[in-house]
């Protein structure tokens, strides 16, 4: 008797992965839209009909928006807002998780609680007190400004302190056990232990800062102290608005998030899987 | 001087007591091991000497220092986990160096003594790994040489074993007797497993209720047992309980089971109901009609011995201990005679009288 293979098709299978493509087809177009619009010529773009490769091949917008804008500074006032906005917010929501998933101390339960609270109110309710707050304090059109009332990020500390509840007490007395003071066990103990979170959150705030639109709009007026999403909004030349040219800007706006993604991307799935030997 | 005492300490989570004023000397090089079940209090009062929980009253002194009111780290003690707790993202040598790093201790003084550890232990090839690439075994020793390099005046072990296989845990029994044995240190051991107990303990702590029971060398426990609760706590099998009236007849004590049968035997009791204790092997199997009978129910045959559970007339469970080529089969009739030396009796309180 000849053996005979059997194939079975996995129907259920092929039908997800058909879907998984189409729904990551509809994901990506629009920034392959936005990418193809911006090498187009502005006459190729406001066409009535769809054309997937341009017609055309231009640089000109990008050399338009890296050359007649401010770009430079708005790349700096970016570069520098989201990392002052990452790094603050990233400690002080790791020392107010640590002191209130490890220490105890009067007023404990209230404040988390209030933290809890806080995560309930849009950051757009604040947003006029923010506004009266900093003109108060001289800080509009600075970075200062900007940063400061992009720190509260009640999320953050949230998953800080779940996270370090997870750590088995064990390890803390066996530090205590090893006269370790306080500052060690977090920072010797604990942030390493939870390394990938650390990472995880780090690069997710400086994707919400960088891509923060509605407070530094309202914070900064003068064009040289915009941060690039904001900066878009001033592509424009004597004749009006172009849109390839500001897609083009867009697109500059974009590559640095795109890049942060992917360098980390490895470094976060590693980070987290160190995390996970916790529970081993 | 590394000798523990601790006076009349108590503790108490909540309104509910968990260490009732218990009172303790441990000398120096001694290796004491606290036995009881769960919920007994061994390990509250393991982690009050360590300071890893506080002490609400009484006095704590570690090589004749005063140190209920010390951090864990002064106390000049080390203790190993029951779940290792060791450090994932440190390697080995970090993990035993960070204690010692922690005071400010040379760089090289701190080589030596991981060094030193690794070598005792035998674990020098694996300084380098995380624990993640450790078996359960080499985990253990990590944890112990963690304890090694502070020198400290005594070692606290929580449970070490507990998470090893069978085989494993034998195994490291025996190192950690080599171990105590080559260091001399003073050791605090805590467990539920009477094995361990017996095996390395130069004396046993049996707590119950948050009390302490009995102290005394494994022997001494086993053989004279202070309470009911000790007598049927220490020994696998366990000692068979029997209903017992005890009477004097011309001048002679007897003991009448529920069977009706009767034991002779030599107390300083007046007559009443008690609870007649005696061990498996005290309970001899007899070919020829003996002091009492009972009918096979279950036989385990283990290689060098065989155990015979039985009922008597009266419903009465009792295991006897046979040789390890015993012809006993379930539901044979079995005469059993007893050691009457090796009896005891215990009154309505629990307290335990000896047979002389």
């Amino acid at each position: 008797m000849t053996p005979t293979t059997v194939r079975r098709i996995n129907w259920v299978g092929g039908i997800f992965t058909v879907l998984t493509v189409i729904i990551a087809v509809l994901w990506a177009f629009p920034i392959y839209w936005g990418i193809v619009s911006s090498l187009k010529p502005e006459d190729e773009v406001v066409r009535p009909y769809i054309e997937l490769w341009p017609e055309t091949l231009t640089f000109r917008h990008y050399w338009f928006a890296l050359t007649q804008t401010q770009i430079g500074s708005w790349y700096i006032n970016s570069v520098v807002t989201a990392v002052g906005v990452t790094v603050l917010t990233v400690s002080t929501s790791l020392f107010a998780g640590y002191a209130i998933s490890q220490l105890r101390f009067p007023g404990r339960t209230v404040l988390w609680w209030l933290i809890l609270a806080s995560f309930m109110v849009p950051t757009q309710v604040l947003i006029i007190n923010h506004f009266v707050l900093m003109a108060n304090m001289s800080l509009l059109n600075s970075w200062a400004g900007i940063i400061l009332p992009q720190l509260i990020h009640p999320v953050i500390i949230i998953v800080y302190k779940q996270f370090f509840d997870q750590v088995p007490k064990d390890f803390r007395e066996a530090a205590a056990m090893d006269n370790a003071s306080e500052w060690n066990v977090l920072f010797k103990i604990y942030i390493p232990m939870n390394w990938g979170v650390t990472t995880a959150l780090s690069i997710v705030t400086f994707i919400w800062a960088w891509n923060a639109f509605l407070w530094p709009f309202l914070a900064v007026t003068r064009t040289e102290m915009m941060t690039i999403t904001v900066g878009i909004t001033q592509v424009y030349d004597a004749f009006g608005v172009y849109y390839a040219q500001q897609l083009a800007a867009a697109v500059l706006a974009g590559i640095p998030v795109a890049l942060a993604y992917l360098l980390f991307q490895r470094k976060v799935t590693q980070a987290i899987t160190l995390s996970a030997g916790i529970k081993g | 001087m590394s000798e523990i005492r601790l006076n009349n300490v108590s503790k108490s989570f909540g309104g509910v007591q968990v260490i009732d004023g218990i009172s303790l000397e441990i000398g120096s090089g001694e290796l004491v091991v606290f036995l009881g079940p769960s919920g007994s209090g061994k390990s509250t009062l393991l982690r009050m000497i360590a300071g890893l929980e506080t002490i609400d009253g009484g006095t704590l002194t570690i090589g004749g220092k005063r140190s209920e009111h010390l951090a864990p780290g002064q106390r000049d003690v080390a203790m190993v986990f029951q779940n290792y707790a060791l450090y994932p993202h440190m390697s080995v040598r970090e993990n035993m160096a960070f204690g010692l790093k922690n005071i400010r201790m040379a760089t090289s003084e701190i080589d030596r003594r991981v060094q030193d550890a690794a070598r005792i232990l035998e674990m020098d090839a694996l300084l380098d790994r995380r624990p993640a690439q450790l078996s359960g075994g080499q985990r253990q020793r990590v944890a112990i040489g963690r304890a090694i390099v502070k020198e400290p005046a005594a070692f606290l072990f929580d449970e070490p074993l507990s998470n090893l296989d069978a085989a494993l845990r034998v195994r490291t029994r025996v190192e950690l007797a080599e171990l105590h044995q080559r260091m001399q240190s003073t050791m605090v051991y805590v467990t539920h497993d009477q094995t361990e107990a017996m095996t390395l303990a130069d004396r046993i702590v049996i707590l119950n209720n948050c009390r302490i029971e009995q102290i005394g060398t494994p022997m001494d426990v086993y053989l004279y047992p202070s309470s009911r609760f000790v007598a049927g706590f220490v020994g696998s099998p366990g000692m068979n309980f029997l209903k017992a009236e005890l009477s004097a007849t011309d001048g002679k004590q007897i003991a009448t089971l529920g069977n009706g049968s009767d034991v002779a035997l030599s107390v300083d009791l007046p007559p009443g109901a008690y609870e007649l204790g005696i061990r498996p092997e005290a309970v001899q199997v007899r070919a020829t009609p003996a002091a009492t009978t009972g009918k096979a129910a279950v036989v385990e045959k283990l290689g060098d011995r065989t155990l015979v559970h039985l009922h008597l007339d009266d419903g009465t469970s009792l295991t006897a201990l046979d040789g390890g080529r015993s012809e006993v089969k379930p539901g044979d009739i079995v005469h059993l005679d007893f050691d009457i030396s090796q009896l005891h009796l215990f009154d309505s309180d629990g307290v335990a009288h000896h047979a002389k």
